[in-house]
């Protein structure tokens, strides 16, 4: 199974671009999507999940046009968007019975199906409480649940650890990689670390163009030997700032322990070269100055 | 005030971006054009027997004030309505209800923003009001305070009683609008009523926030006298006439007395201490303290909240087999479902019992009279068929389905009008009984109307106000046997096949405007 995108341009108006000219494709296994706010990273998942239609472009599944034929895609899709709602008024069955009915299932096998995908993100003991009465834990793991319903192909998940705690996500992240066998699933997050652990594959995305894709370690070797950490004085933090990419900070009594990106290895701070992470590429990649 | 002026600001500016605003500019354009109809017309805005105005500035400029008045004042509660609850929606509120702001602040911001919503739309019809003047006179010279006056001492303090209502109607009937429409519907009903009986001159004048009663007086007591009639009433809005032959009057306008300067004060001190006396009663964002009980979790009720994932998780490959289902039979179950379940139970026992009721009134009466309040009284649950997915941001999902267009929006459609009937069963079988088909295909095609109105609106607006607005302006006027508004064949009409062609040709003109508008939409979250 493949998501062949090619040249794929969302222009809202004049002044508003959000995807421009963008390619990618998309095999089995996890892709994670990182980029910061504004990079279009929802844009392209609303646009594969059919319910934004590019300005120019194509998509194909598998071969076919997803842009002509959405109803291709629709019926092995699963999606959870980011800012996702809920009718308050109906209880956990009758929600997703409502979501199977959307997304064509049916059978006698329905109840059981949910029953399992309920106990499955632990929620059978609330199935029969009114929705609107969840927290926002409970509401991202019935938007979880339903994007199981249909046994997908496709799996697009937009920001699908917020609201979960700690124990939550990483028990989510397991799910996904149970999942990623047999689908193609694409992961947004502002979390690297989540995209760190789950993605087979990871695209960077800026301005509505993707900066780059390719499997974690290849992404990191592109900032390998540029990251350094050294401990100067509080005083000092603005000027290093000023000078290098800093991405992060960490006080410690006096000193500040500061962790940052430089091409010639800043001789005059004498740091200590140390070991590159996902993070430190993403954030070297879309860097302002990059 | 600093903090006052920016919520009123903030406000205004949320309101009146809004496609539903747009539309009812739109339509108040073309409402302010038809309150001066030309001398040609079957129809006019303001009737005295035997009698017309000449169009001077006095006629135009009053006339259209008039009408601006109550009009705007009808469909004005129901478009301003909801500022709370939009506050409650969105939990701004739980940002306003922690800054210094007092309750008063607040309900007199919403009231001003109310008003300047109001405002805005009069001082369309202001402009549209001169722009007929010249279009429909010729000759007659134009007096600015001829429009001035009208629009100052009529539409202002309307406005502004209107404004308050909408505010304390929230603040004590919370967020069920639909006893809140209910309550104004009825308001409104009577005050008019009595504004249009009251013997007592004066005390007519007190009691009329429009100041309608001083315009009529005024225009029969000029008749009266000039031409020796005995006229005892004049009928304000829309009349429609079979054309016949009329005396023409000369009248000047009102002459402004210290009685009625008191009256329009009086409305305007009276709104600003109803929205002071509200301000005491005002929940600011609490709702655990003003008790809405049915919210709460009960202690001993099951709660995972907090709780991680089942440890096995979800194993694909122990669930049963997938199949398929494309009908949309189980949508329409969950659409009756969440139709069913909008609202209080008390409201589906009021409209059962008043259901029930049409199985022994007159069938006149329930026709034309308890029908449609009964129809009206589902406003909510109807107003809400095509927006509640964007409304609870679950258009997500639903725009992702299979089929959207061809399974949902049918079965949201369908479970609308399926409400509609079986509320009018009791009526369609005794019109059953009495072998009456016309009435039977006029109700379901009313019911029909009405679903797709609601349809239609919510979809191109992409809200529920301009639906409510209409639905009211409806239920209003065909219950004052208006033909022209009749959608449910509740008054006599010359042809029955004409009128059901009619009805017939609006309902496929919004089913293609409600499936186009919907497709397009599909493709553009």
């Amino acid at each position: 199974m493949s998501l062949v995108i090619k040249n794929l341009t969302k222009q809202y108006n004049k002044h508003k671009t959000g995807l421009a000219d963008y390619s990618i494709n998309i095999e089995k296994g996890v892709l994670g999507l990182l980029g910061p706010n504004g990079a279009g990273k929802s844009t392209l998942m609303k646009i594969i999940a059919t319910i934004s239609k590019p300005t120019t472009g194509t998509l194909f599944l598998d071969g076919e046009d997803i842009v002509g034929n959405p109803d291709r895609i629709r019926k092995i899709l699963g999606y959870l968007p980011q800012d996702f709602g809920v009718y308050p008024n109906l209880n956990a069955y009758e929600f997703l019975e409502y979501i199977a009915a959307m997304k064509g299932v049916g059978g006698s096998n329905l109840r059981k199906r949910i029953d399992m995908l309920l106990e499955g993100v632990n929620l059978t003991a609330d199935a029969k409480r009114p929705i609107g009465t969840y927290s926002g834990g409970m509401k991202q793991r019935i938007g979880i649940a339903q994007a199981l319903l249909n046994d997908p192909k496709v799996l697009i998940f937009d920001e699908p650890t917020v609201g979960l705690d700690p124990e939550e996500r990483v028990r989510f992240r397991q799910l996904i990689s149970d999942l990623a066998d047999d689908c193609i699933i694409i992961l947004s997050s502002h979390i690297v670390s989540d995209i760190e652990t789950i993605a087979d594959e990871v695209a960077i995305m800026k301005n509505g163009k993707l900066i780059t894709k390719a499997a974690q370690p290849e992404i990191i070797k592109l900032v390998e030997g540029k990251v350094f950490e050294t401990l100067v004085d509080n005083n000092d933090v603005a000027g290093i700032k000023n000078e290098y990419q800093v991405i992060d900070t960490g006080r410690q009594k006096d000193k500040t322990r500061v962790r940052f990106i430089s091409q010639t290895g800043a001789p005059e701070l004498s740091p200590a070269t140390v070991n590159a992470t996902l993070e430190d590429a993403y954030l070297f990649l879309t860097h302002d100055n990059k | 005030m600093k903090y006052i002026n920016s919520i009123i600001k903030a406000d205004y500016l949320q309101r009146t971006r809004s496609y539903a605003f747009l539309i009812t500019l739109a339509i108040t354009f073309y409402a302010a054009y038809s309150f001066v109809p030309p001398p040609t017309a079957s129809y006019t805005t303001l009737n005295v027997v035997g009698y017309k105005g000449v169009y001077n500035s006095a006629w135009v400029g009053y006339v259209s004030g008039m009408m601006t008045a109550i009009m705007l004042s009808m469909y004005g509660f129901f478009l301003v309505n909801g500022g709370i609850k939009k506050d409650i929606d969105t939990e701004v509120g739980l940002i306003i209800a922690t800054t210094p702001i007092t309750n008063f602040g607040y309900l007199l911001s919403k009231m001003l923003s109310n008003f300047l919503v109001l405002l805005t739309i009069a001082g369309c019809t202001f402009v549209v009001s001169i722009v007929m003047f010249f279009v429909r006179t010729s000759g007659s010279p134009f007096i600015f305070s001829n429009f001035l006056i009208p629009y100052s001492l009529f539409v202002l303090p309307a406005m502004l009683v209107i404004s308050s209502l909408a505010v304390i109607a929230e603040v004590f009937l919370g967020r069920r609008s639909i006893l809140q429409y209910i309550a104004f519907f009825f308001f409104f009903g009577i005050l008019m009523a009595n504004i249009n009986q009251q013997k007592n001159e004066t005390l007519a004048v007190f009691i009329d926030p429009f100041g309608v009663r001083t315009m009529t007086s005024s225009i029969k007591n000029h008749i009266n006298i000039k031409y020796h009639e005995h006229i005892e009433g004049i009928n304000l809005g829309f009349t429609f006439n079979s054309k016949r032959g009329f005396k023409t009057f000369e009248w000047n306008g009102i002459a402004i007395t210290s009685v009625f300067l008191l009256s329009r004060l009086l409305w305007l001190i009276i709104s600003f201490v109803l929205v002071y006396f509200s301000s005491f009663f005002f929940h600011r964002f609490d709702f655990k303290q003003s008790g809405n009980k049915k919210k709460k979790l009960k202690i001993d009720e099951p709660n995972t909240d907090g709780a991680m994932f089942a440890p096995t998780g979800i194993n694909r490959a122990l669930m049963p087999p997938l199949v398929t289902d494309y009908g949309i039979l189980p949508f329409i179950k969950t659409e009756l479902l969440l139709l069913i379940r909008k609202g209080s139970k008390w409201l589906w026992l009021l409209s059962i019992g008043v259901a029930i009721s049409m199985l022994f009134a007159p069938v006149n009466i329930s026709h034309a009279y308890i029908l449609p309040a009964l129809w009206f009284l589902q406003v909510t649950r109807w107003s809400e068929i095509t927006t509640k997915e964007e409304t609870n941001r679950l258009h997500y999902f639903t725009y992702a389905s299979y089929k959207p267009l061809q399974r949902m929006l049918p079965a949201q459609l369908l479970a609308g009008i399926i409400i509609a009937v079986v509320l009018a069963a009791p009526l369609i079988a005794r019109y059953a009984v009495m072998a009456d088909g016309y009435a039977i295909i006029n109700i379901i095609s009313g019911a029909i109307f009405i679903v797709l109105l609601a349809g239609c609106l919510g979809i191109v607006s992409g809200g529920k106000k301009i639906f409510e607005i209409f639905f009211f302006l409806l239920t209003y006027t065909v219950t004052q046997n208006i033909p022209v508004a009749d959608y449910l064949g509740a008054v006599k009409h010359d042809s029955h096949m004409a009128y059901i062609a009619v009805i017939l040709a609006f309902n496929l003109f919004m089913l293609v405007v409600s499936f186009g508008v919907r497709s397009y939409k599909l493709r553009n979250v």
